[in-house]
């Protein structure tokens, strides 16, 4: 294990020396945080997903998160291919070290992590001070809203992933974790997954007093008005709380903040 | 002649007495006799159009399956393997990919029974020849189809991204949370008659299971007979797909039970069958609902985890399974 630990951190420092030149992302996040540190230049190759920035859009694509090409990735000669934890099988990663092709794994999962992560990516890619002003922006951020705990504390949330059939941000989502920074709470907390296909009779009698709808790429207010008319009952609907918000906290990333502060700004009202 | 009885009297009482179950079971028991607001909201406007078309979509599926191995005189026929399903499952994954929303919530519903009518249709044609339609053409043409449907689904949720692909899964593996009273009427309005046709052609069906010659010599005509069954299975599938997705095992195995507590005439099994897929449904929807709460598990995957040992149990201990 030790050993293991200091052949990683050996390679930390070789990149430090060498900052690499030709990056490949395998995840949208990882691809807006590169974007985000000044690396956009040198991304050789993203996957068909990194559709943030706008200029993620023209790279060449080497496939999907979880099905990406080898062959892509590896006609693409990169010096490193920076993946994700959350979404890339590590059996590629697995591959792409046999065939002597660097890699680094994003590995943070929650909010609270993503700062030190960020300081990690950065020292692993060449672009140590950078990172730490973004890192330290988001800690200082992440305290602000920490503030927020008084004013939005036992209010009752839920955060529609999809109307029809209603799946939610459950336990482990970064959503969730947004909700518990902010005290909120989030009615799904306990279930059994991540984002749970939902009851619906569970969500009138748990009667949320606000009701969040991600809107993703494509506006959610049609799709989401027959699951609305059913749930017209409880107090987030009767009061018209009911928020269409960002798709910020879909994403680990630089913007992830921003979805929380979006949330916060809701749940002051 | 009166153990016959019974055994009616007990296929038809308990898909009512499992509704009855379903509307106070749930993820809380509700008792309706001493409900609040909030209860009894959950009661009318949740549970009891949920369990209304459970029953329908059961139904429907039943008395299809016990029609289409009638025609394609075949027990491994269910109102899947024509790719009906496939076919509409295409059309409305494309559409929850897509976002489409032109109908509100009506539009998957919509496509998908504009796409089981379409792939119906194509079935039909593939399986007429010389003035008729032919049990084996049409089994080939559907298993082909089916085929052919099924690659380009794949396709279409190999090349999306996991968030669309969950969503599609969930609609596949078949969905009855979004089941309302609007959306009931339509339903009825394409069950019923599918199951009324049924009814009043069991003896042509009955005919048709002993061959052609037979039929004919009974003063049915096979190709037509063949053909207004057909229609009628085209509904029936059409209309429980658009209702919630695709539920596996009903449609192919529900027949099969019902054969063999009540013998094989086409009269009583297609109603039976159709009893039987409906409460079978019911209560999958109900453990569906009720064992992860607030959790949701896919009906399809219940009711084929339910069912498929008393039919494998019925297979050991009968010495024949035909139609």
């Amino acid at each position: 294990m030790l050993i293991l630990f200091t052949f990683h951190l050996s390679l930390f420092t070789a990149y430090a020396v060498e900052p690499p030149q030709r990056i490949i992302s395998l995840a949208p996040a990882t691809t807006e945080m590169l974007f985000a540190l000044g690396l956009g230049d040198r991304i050789v190759g993203v996957t068909n997903f990194c559709d943030y920035p706008e200029e993620a859009k023209k790279k060449p694509k080497v496939g999907g998160m979880s099905n990406p090409s080898l062959e892509a990735v590896v006609s693409l000669k990169p010096d490193i291919v920076v993946m994700s934890v959350d979404g890339n099988p590590k059996e590629f990663e697995e591959r792409l070290r046999s065939m002597k092709i660097k890699t680094y794994v994003f590995y943070s999962k929650r909010i609270s992590e993503l700062p030190k992560g960020i300081r990690d990516m950065g020292l692993a890619l060449g672009v140590k001070e950078k990172a730490e002003v973004m890192a330290a922006d988001m800690e200082h951020r992440i305290n602000k809203l920490r503030e927020n705990k008084k004013t939005s504390l036992k209010k009752k949330v839920l955060f529609i992933i999809w109307p029809e059939p209603l799946i939610v941000a459950g336990p482990g989502s970064i959503t969730d974790d947004a909700l518990q920074i902010l005290g909120a709470d989030n009615i799904a907390a306990r279930t059994a997954s991540n984002y749970p296909k939902y009851s619906i009779e569970e969500v009138i009698r748990r009667s949320p007093d606000i009701i969040f709808i991600g809107k993703g790429q494509n506006s959610m207010n049609e799709v989401s008005e027959g699951l609305l008319r059913r749930l017209k009952s409880t107090p987030a609907a009767r009061n018209n709380k009911v928020f269409y918000v960002s798709d910020y906290l879909y994403r680990l990333g630089p913007r992830t903040l921003k979805g929380v502060e979006e949330l916060a700004g809701y749940l002051r009202r | 002649m009166k153990n016959m009885k019974i055994r009616a009297a007990l296929i038809i009482s308990v898909p009512i007495i499992i509704f009855g179950l379903s509307l106070i079971a749930g993820p809380r028991m509700i008792n309706p006799f001493a409900a609040d607001d909030i209860s009894r909201e959950i009661l009318f406007s949740i549970r009891a159009p949920r369990g209304v078309v459970a029953l329908l979509m059961g139904m429907a599926l039943g008395a299809s399956g016990a029609v289409l191995q009638g025609i394609l005189k075949n027990p491994l026929a269910d109102p899947y393997i024509l790719g009906i399903s496939s076919g509409a499952s295409l059309a409305a994954v494309l559409g929850i990919m897509l976002g489409a929303a032109f109908l509100g919530s009506f539009t998957i519903p919509v496509l998908a029974f504009s796409g089981a009518l379409i792939t119906g249709a194509m079935v039909g044609i593939m399986g007429w020849k010389r003035g008729g339609l032919w049990p084996e053409r049409l089994l080939l043409a559907g298993v082909g189809l089916s085929f052919f449907f099924s690659a380009l689904l794949m396709l279409v949720m190999s090349i999306s991204s996991d968030e669309g692909l969950r969503k599609a899964m969930l609609w596949i593996f078949g969905d009855l949370s979004m089941s309302e009273w609007s959306k009931i009427p339509y339903g009825l309005a394409f069950v019923l008659p599918g199951i009324l046709i049924s009814l009043f052609r069991a003896k042509a069906l009955n005919a048709l299971i002993l061959g052609d010659e037979f039929a004919h010599s009974l003063g049915f005509s096979p190709h037509r007979e063949r053909f207004i069954l057909f229609v009628a299975v085209g509904l029936l599938t059409a209309a429980s797909v658009s209702l919630g997705g695709m539920i596996g095992f009903i449609g192919l195995l529900v027949p099969h039970i019902i054969r063999s507590i009540i013998g094989s005439d086409s009269r009583l099994l297609v109603p039976f069958s159709a009893l039987g897929g409906g409460g079978l449904l019911c209560i999958a929807d109900l453990i569906s609902r009720s064992v992860l709460a607030p959790t949701e598990l896919p009906a399809g995957i219940v009711t084929a985890i339910i069912g498929s040992p008393y039919f494998l149990y019925l297979l050991r201990r009968k010495n024949v399974l035909s139609i």
